[in-house]
């Protein structure tokens, strides 16, 4: 593992209407356990992704889904954080994504995607990596 | 149970299996448990049972229903196939309804069956247009949201010998309210329409997503309750769903308890606003999941029938055998679907489906192998029908009633979870009741405990998946995988806005001025006076769309992610 000094600050965004919370409230534990600081929202709309991120000060944002539309939110949170020059951010998704659009949300820059039966370790893995790739805010 | 004769013997014979054991295994210990947890011996035998009252246990058709709540059951009527499924526009989940009936998916009594399921924007009550929905538009469900979306679905359908089950939750009266409406353009008064409401909307606790306060959510369905029990004789209210229990990580034992919770919490409160329950529980019903553990998840039927009537009888005094005959609803369980080598989900669901027909349940939903990657396939929705009808066909299992009846090993385990349900039962009890546990987080902490224990297990290998952390292979198995045309949403929006277009909009905005002061006078009140399914089946003959009436009860009754 890369840069594992520094505590980091993770934000996990699920839809306050997408109930099956299962594998991110595990993530989210495992990243505790890890030592590092998780903040959990629901959002209703991806801006307040964005918000929470920015007043959390965080260094990654985990967003989790359990049905196939990451592409109807993902996008809007990516051109969000560069219309407001932010580039120190990571951006993870988690849960149900379908083969077919993670080539396209590679593209967004995403840099990590995690589906059902990930092993936290990897996770944990990429943030560290990812993070340390980013310039510092 | 047993004469003092047999315990003997059987203490003698159980002392010769223990020498012969010890020769071959000398003090090796036995560290086998149900998915509860609950310790099990390598075999039983009578003196395990002998306890049980033979009452407790007796006929089919029979107080405490242990066996099933009809004298025979699938020897004269097969369980309903209720397959679960709705996506897209409503125009295309008819599609899957007509493919699905085409292949014999079946109701009671020749009649026909459908279990649609509403996509997340209308669950949550928004319009397709309302910026919260954008992404949730005809995904995991249907996207019904005006009386002429429900005609897109059910035209032509000889709606008094159909049963439609609406699967949604928080939205469960505005869901039948708007099928009332187009019911009745099509000719069918609402007292000839069967059906279920999930009328759910306690299950919110097992997550936390967006739902109403739980006095509100208490408020709201014992509303429907009383709507229903005195204008609609055939349609049945409530949804007790242990199955949400069991996805959001909680064990057999916990969906047994927690379903009798929420069924006793109902009840008081309908009792409370003036309800009487040998009129009201015949209309409830139980789903509740078919997990992986085969023997366990049987017990846990007969244990749910059983305590349902004692609970109904002894805490309720109720006299009606309707209201102490609990019919059940199967689902194979969504939570032991794996992603990795998905046809491996095929034989999961097999075995799920059979141990469901073991335990006697009234409908079944046999889940698809693809549903963990997404909606399911044509192709896969009809193998999991199948799968039901080679259950029903070939294996000669419905033949006879509870088979599994007398079982030394069945009868203690259907005990055990009975027992250890009670427990938990009293325990909610000495804290204050379902809805102080619902708030303070009791639980939900007790289902996410168990959910990540399991996952704990999971992942050191304890508990063993396989295709997850056992025979895993390099290969990813290809298997087609069903996509939600994008353009729906784009569809959904447009006709909304056509629809609100074209209506006398002075006429929608009194109806929905009524709605609101009906919402606030069952908010003053204890529900169940009847105010507002009627303004809401007001405000769909005027076309206002769900989100407006859902907007209107939200902001009567509070509606957000706090618990």
């Amino acid at each position: 593992m890369a840069d594992t000094g520094r505590k980091k600050r993770i934000l996990l965004a699920k839809s306050q209407i997408d109930a099956h919370d299962r594998g991110v409230r595990y993530i989210a534990r495992k990243l505790l356990e890890a030592g590092e600081e998780v903040i959990f929202i629901r959002y209703g709309v991806p801006d307040e992704i964005v918000h929470a991120a920015l007043q959390e000060d965080v260094d990654v944002i985990g967003i989790s889904f359990s049905t196939g539309t990451p592409l109807a939110v993902v996008p809007k949170v990516m051109s969000l954080l560069k219309e407001q020059g932010i580039k120190d951010k990571v951006v993870i998704v988690g849960g149900i994504v379908p083969d077919d659009i993670v080539p396209k949300l590679r593209e967004y820059g995403v840099a990590g995607i995690f589906g059902p039966g990930s092993a936290p370790a990897d996770i944990i893995d990429t943030i560290e990596r990812a993070v340390s790739k980013k310039p510092s805010a | 149970m047993y004469k003092k004769k047999l315990l003997m013997q059987d203490k003698a014979l159980k002392e010769k299996w223990q020498t012969r054991f010890s020769k071959i295994y000398g003090d090796r210990e036995f560290k086998m448990a149900t998915s509860s947890g609950i310790p099990v011996k390598p075999f039983y035998t009578a003196s395990d049972i002998n306890d049980i009252d033979y009452e407790d246990v007796g006929v089919p058709g029979e107080y405490p229903y242990t066996r099933g709540i009809y004298p025979v059951h699938y020897q004269f009527q097969p369980w309903m196939n209720e397959q679960i499924h709705g996506y897209g526009l409503p125009e295309q989940t008819r599609e899957r309804m007509d493919a699905l009936s085409e292949q014999g998916m079946e109701g009671y009594f020749g009649g026909s069956v459908h279990n649609i399921v509403s996509d997340l924007a209308s669950n949550a009550g928004y319009d397709p247009d309302d910026p919260r929905a954008e992404a949730w538009v005809g995904q995991g469900g249907v996207a019904i949201y005006t009386v002429e979306d429900m005609e897109r679905l059910i035209h032509d359908l000889p709606l008094d010998k159909t049963n439609f089950v609406w699967n949604i939750q928080d939205t469960s009266m505005a869901m039948l309210a708007l099928y009332i409406v187009a019911a009745e353009r099509m000719g069918f008064p609402k007292e000839r329409l069967r059906g279920n409401t999930m009328n759910s909307l306690y299950r919110r606790w097992c997550w936390d997503c967006i739902g109403f306060p739980p006095e509100s959510a208490f408020k709201l369905m014992v509303e429907l309750i009383a709507y229903c029990t005195r204008e609609m004789p055939q349609w049945n209210t409530t949804n007790i769903s242990g199955y949400c229990m069991i996805e959001a990580g909680g064990s057999p034992v916990h969906e047994t308890a927690f379903v009798m919770a929420t069924s006793i919490a109902l009840t008081d409160k309908c009792i409370q606003a003036g309800l009487n329950p040998d009129d009201f529980l015949p209309r409830f019903g139980f789903h509740i999941a078919q997990g992986n553990d085969f023997l366990e998840n049987i017990a846990k039927l007969r244990a749910i029938r059983r305590m349902w009537a004692k609970i109904n009888k002894n805490r309720f005094n109720c006299s009606n055998p309707k209201a102490m005959q609990a019919r059940i609803f199967v689902q194979t369980a969504g939570s032991s679907l794996t992603a990795q080598q998905p046809l491996n989900n095929i034989v999961r669901a097999a075995f799920q489906t059979l141990g469901a027909i073991l335990g006697g349940a009234n409908a079944v939903q046999t889940d698809a192998y693809d549903e963990a990657l997404s909606i399911p396939t044509e192709e896969a929705a009809v193998l999991a029908l199948r799968t039901q009808q080679i259950v029903r066909h070939e294996t000669n299992v419905p033949n006879v009633s509870d088979p599994l009846a007398g079982s030394y090993y069945l009868e203690w385990l259907t005990n055990r979870i009975e027992s250890d349900a009670s427990n938990l039962i009293q325990k909610i009890d000495d804290m204050g009741g379902y809805i102080k546990c619902w708030n303070n987080g009791w639980l939900s902490g007790e289902l996410r405990k168990s959910a990540y224990e399991w996952r704990e297990k999971v992942n050191s290998g304890v508990e063993a998946v396989v295709g997850v952390n056992k025979y895993v292979t390099g290969e990813k198995q290809k298997v087609p995988v069903f996509s939600v045309d994008e353009s729906i949403g784009k569809t959904s929006v447009e006709r909304i806005i056509r629809y609100r277009n074209q209506r006398d909009s002075a006429k929608t905005k009194s109806a929905l001025a009524n709605l609101r002061q009906a919402a606030i006078k069952i908010d003053q009140g204890t529900g169940g006076e009847g105010y507002l399914m009627p303004a809401l089946i007001d405000a769909f003959r005027a076309k206002a769309t769900l989100g407006e009436a859902m907007e209107v009860i939200k902001a009567v009754f509070g509606f957000s992610c706090e618990q």
